[in-house]
């Protein structure tokens, strides 16, 4: 199963360096909207969690002693996923009919159902 | 399966043998099936992933002001309680495979008590939520009242109970089949001769836990700091 | 008498004594496959007597015999039927289960009790969507599409469908799981990917498909019903929600949906061809390729069915550019069956005819989908009769007319008896006939702007639903005498014996006729291509009891 034969003592100590990265990013994720790149703080967070997801597949779901098949499955699910966010980001951010639409602009006044017009 | 599966042999027409692999005792296809299913379940919450980045595009300072409202400390609890889980798991299923079955059980027994607590502190949350009006079908989600959120809170809020939800329902189940694992355990059906039904949960735990680390920073930390202009920050 | 897959089987649970709960309990491929026949087909002509009905009703404009709101329950059931309960499980469900682990040499799927629990799955799936049409306010009314806002509305029983195409969207991800991997794992030693049948290309594809889209409408269906009953917002405008958010997130599966219906379709086209015409396919690794090529762009064009709902200019450029790329890798199919075809020893067999038949009607349906692909001539053709006759074309006179030449194909195989080859042809001549009558006139119907799922509509189009209603008629006197004639072939048929076609894939290397239970005496080692004919006659021979080449 596992391509290195790795005895228990390595294996559990693998585990627990693991841990300890995970606890310093999550720690990190806790204070970075206080103390640096606040106006950044979803990419930060973003970057963050992918980190953390990187760990926990590579290590914790033993992805990496694992053939191709698996590894390339998962890329290639995360280049599709990232092709629907770039389309429906194009389509968001072209929008056409702000004029006659809630959904660009804000309406202040909830109970307004006239359309917010834009310049 | 009462009698032991054998291999059968193919022979080519040099005489050479190949073993055929076949549907019992396939190790690899076990564990290739259920990473695709996992993969499933990615590309469901990736989904709602993607409805929640578009409306946070669409609405991006009510989904912070909304944040800040959010109980960090709860959140935040929550989040080391299933890391810990998830490690707890991983020890279970160490301890199988080099035979100490009765540390592996522990193991269970406390990832499964570690998904309690993090289910007693998320009701704790709703509750205290459901205290402040803030819930679905309570007046400040729904438009045209006078305790009305704005249009992206009340967007923000209904993702993150349907996230939130759909999240600790995973949960829920995981902690049944965690229960139905310990009873194979006890039955001697998972073993550390065949234990990838052990394996197989052990990477749903994690799974679960990778989906609550895209989760908690989404819906807690972008709130968080000093972006929210006048909101009173967690409770 | 050696004994079949009808004589013995193995059970989920226990080992049952009648032969009732030997059905009910089996997880042998090829019972599950023939029951998954038996459910797709009683519910294939509900969803046609539901179309016959709306066929009657459009013979002449105004009211007749049912009323406007009744009529969009019709045509939500004959879509929800047709789509989630007939063609998504379609060719996969029966010929992937019964055929495909044949043809790679396996003894069943890799995970066969799985496979039983997703049949039992797929059960209760159209247990819950037909129950609908008793309880409460009714059917659904909204489509098949379901779009928000009028979906979250409405008082029909939309809840009812949604569940139900959930559950059937999971066992619909459940079978391609278990097809990838028994496809990944189970193949004979020596089969490498490109020595497999194109059939098993076409399966692959599609459980790709079947694995990574359907999620993403199981999702979306989820968010409808907790849109409908807790109004989180997410589809509402008046909560700043967007009801296109739910089109794009319904397309995203939807429209892959459809490449998985028609690729396990082109496998059969593809096992169909090389056989009557007695000659190696012509580009095995292109149709292969073509194949998995499909199944990826086929993600990325989604954005087509919605051009009319506001979406940027610059998104349904995009869109309509990877569109029409998407129709070549179907194009290089279509050049290599013929390019087959040329200069072989052609055997018009029924299964052919179904064939032949196909490329004439897939062509006009995936071409009338170029035409609409179109920006521009989508603004005038969207939601029209002519987009209806399209789809038509493409799902009838593409993936069923396929299902029925794999039908008549594989019929010696699964039943080892033969149908009547007279009355299938003539039954398959009713069909085409029929088939072209009632769709035709749609495209011009459509282009001179007649509405879909419209109720009533202006005098000038009644000659082409008159004409439409009598191609009706005769394509469905075709359909039952096509199935009579099967049933009857398998009661009252000749014995058909171990390979009455003459084919060269390994599915048809069975020692008895039908397949005994653990299919092949022995897995035989692949050496050899799968479509290897010499002079008309298949190379590669077998000693059917230890599978060893004896060429």
């Amino acid at each position: 199963m596992d391509t290195n034969t790795k005895t228990y003592k390595e294996e559990q100590a693998g585990y627990f360096k693991v841990l300890i990265g995970l606890l310093l990013l999550t720690t990190v994720t806790f204070i970075q909207p206080y103390y640096f790149l606040d106006n950044a703080t979803f990419a930060v967070q973003m970057l963050i969690g992918t980190v953390k997801a990187w760990l926990i597949l590579m290590y914790y779901m033993h992805l990496k002693g694992e053939k191709l098949i698996i590894t390339f499955l998962y890329f290639s699910m995360f280049i599709v996923l990232v092709f629907f966010v770039i389309v429906i980001g194009v389509d968001v951010t072209n929008f056409q009919f702000e004029d006659a639409s809630y959904i660009s602009s804000p309406i202040t006044d909830v109970h307004d159902h006239t359309p917010v017009t834009q310049h | 399966m009462a009698h032991a599966y054998v291999p059968e042999i193919a022979t080519d027409r040099d005489g050479n043998e190949h073993e055929v692999q076949g549907w019992q005792d396939d190790l690899y296809g076990a564990k290739l099936g259920f990473w695709l299913f996992m993969f499933t379940e990615v590309l469901m919450f990736g989904a709602m992933f993607l409805s929640l980045s578009y409306y946070f595009t669409l609405h991006h300072q009510d989904f912070i002001d909304a944040s800040a409202t959010l109980n960090r400390l709860l959140g935040g609890t929550n989040t080391v309680i299933l890391l810990f889980s998830a490690l707890t798991m991983g020890l279970g299923l160490l301890k199988m495979k080099h035979g100490d079955i009765k540390g592996a059980k522990l193991m269970i027994w406390a990832t499964i008590l570690l998904a309690l607590v993090f289910l007693g502190i998320k009701a704790v949350e709703w509750t205290a939520e459901y205290h402040h009006g803030v819930f679905l079908g309570l007046p400040a989600l729904q438009p045209g009242s006078d305790l009305s959120k704005p249009l992206g809170q009340i967007l923000f809020f209904g993702m993150y109970f349907t996230m939130t939800g759909i999240h600790g329902f995973h949960i829920i189940l995981g902690i049944g089949i965690m229960l139905w694992l310990l009873k194979r355990i006890n039955s001697g059906k998972v073993s550390p001769k065949h234990y990838i039904l052990h394996f197989n949960i052990a990477l749903y735990w994690d799974l679960v836990h990778l989906i609550w680390v895209f989760v908690f920073p989404y819906f807690y930390m972008i709130g968080a700091g000093d972006v929210a202009g006048g909101i009173v920050h967690g409770h | 008498m050696s004994k079949t897959y009808f004589d013995e089987t193995h059970c989920a649970i226990g080992h049952p004594k009648s032969t009732f709960m030997q059905w009910m309990l089996t997880v042998d491929h090829k019972r599950i496959g023939l029951m998954y026949a038996a459910v797709m087909f009683t519910f294939f002509f509900i969803a046609v007597a539901t179309a016959f009905l709306m066929r009657l009703e459009l013979y002449a404009p105004g009211a007749q015999f049912i009323d406007g709101d009744t009529f969009n329950q019709a045509f939500t059931l004959h879509g929800v039927i047709m789509i989630f309960l007939f063609i998504v499980p379609g060719i996969p469900a029966i010929f992937g289960n019964i055929v495909m682990p044949l043809m790679i040499g396996a003894k069943d799927v890799s995970f066969p009790r799985l496979n039983w629990f997703t049949f039992w799955l797929y059960i209760l799936g159209c247990i819950i969507a037909v129950a609908s049409l008793w309880v409460g306010n009714g059917f659904a009314d909204t489509g098949w599409t379901f779009y928000a806002p009028y979906s979250l509305n409405t008082g029909t029983n939309v809840i009812f469908t949604l569940v139900a195409a959930f559950i059937l969207g999971m066992a619909s991800i459940l079978t391609g799981l278990n097809f990838l991997v028994t496809i990944h794992r189970l193949r004979a030693p020596g089969m490498t990917f490109f020595k497999m049948p194109l059939f098993v290309w076409g399966i692959y594809s599609t459980a790709w498909i079947q694995l990574l889209a359907t999620p993403v409408v199981g999702i979306t269906l989820i968010l409808a019903i907790l849109e409908k009953y807790f109004g989180i917002g997410i589809f509402d405008p008046a909560k700043g929600g967007d009801p296109v958010l739910f089109e794009h997130l319904f397309w995203i599966y939807s429209h892959p949906a459809v490449y998985l219906m028609i690729l396990p379709a082109f496998g059969i086209m593809s096992e169909i061809i090389p056989v009557f015409s007695r000659r190696e396919i012509f580009g095995y690794r292109t149709i292969a390729l073509s194949s998995a090529s499909i199944a990826g762009i086929g993600y990325l064009v989604w954005g087509h069915h919605l051009y009319t709902s506001g979406m940027a200019d610059i998104a349904k450029v995009v869109f309509s550019f990877l569109t029409f790329f998407v129709a070549v890798p179907t194009g290089i199919k279509f050049y290599d069956w013929i390019a087959t075809m040329y200069k072989g020893k052609i055997v018009l067999s029924t299964p052919m005819l179904w064939a032949l038949g196909t490329i004439i009607t897939f062509a006009i349906g995936g071409l009338t989908g170029v035409t609409i692909a179109m920006v521009g001539v989508d603004i005038h053709l969207q939601d029209t009769y002519y987009t209806v006759a399209h789809f038509h074309y493409a799902m009838l006179g593409g993936v069923v007319f396929l299902l029925f030449a794999g039908m008549h194909y594989w019929f010696p195989l699964v039943t080892g008896k033969m149908y009547n080859e007279t009355k299938a042809k003539m039954a398959f001549g009713l069909v085409f006939v029929g088939f072209n009558v009632l769709w035709f006139p749609m495209f011009i119907a459509g282009y001179l702007g007649m509405p879909r799922r419209y109720f009533d509509y202006l005098p000038e189009f009644q000659i082409y639903h008159q004409i439409s209603f009598w191609g009706a008629v005769i394509f469905i006197i075709g359909l039952v005498s096509m199935f009579t004639v099967l049933i009857q072939g398998w009661r009252k048929g000749k014995d058909a014996g171990l390979n009455p076609w003459h084919a060269t894939t390994l599915e048809w290397h069975m020692p008895t006729s039908p397949p005994p239970l653990e299919n092949h005496a022995k897995v035989p080692y692949v050496d050899f291509r799968p479509y290897e004919y010499h002079h008309g006659e298949p190379v590669v021979k077998f000693d059917l009891q230890t599978m060893k080449r004896i060429d």
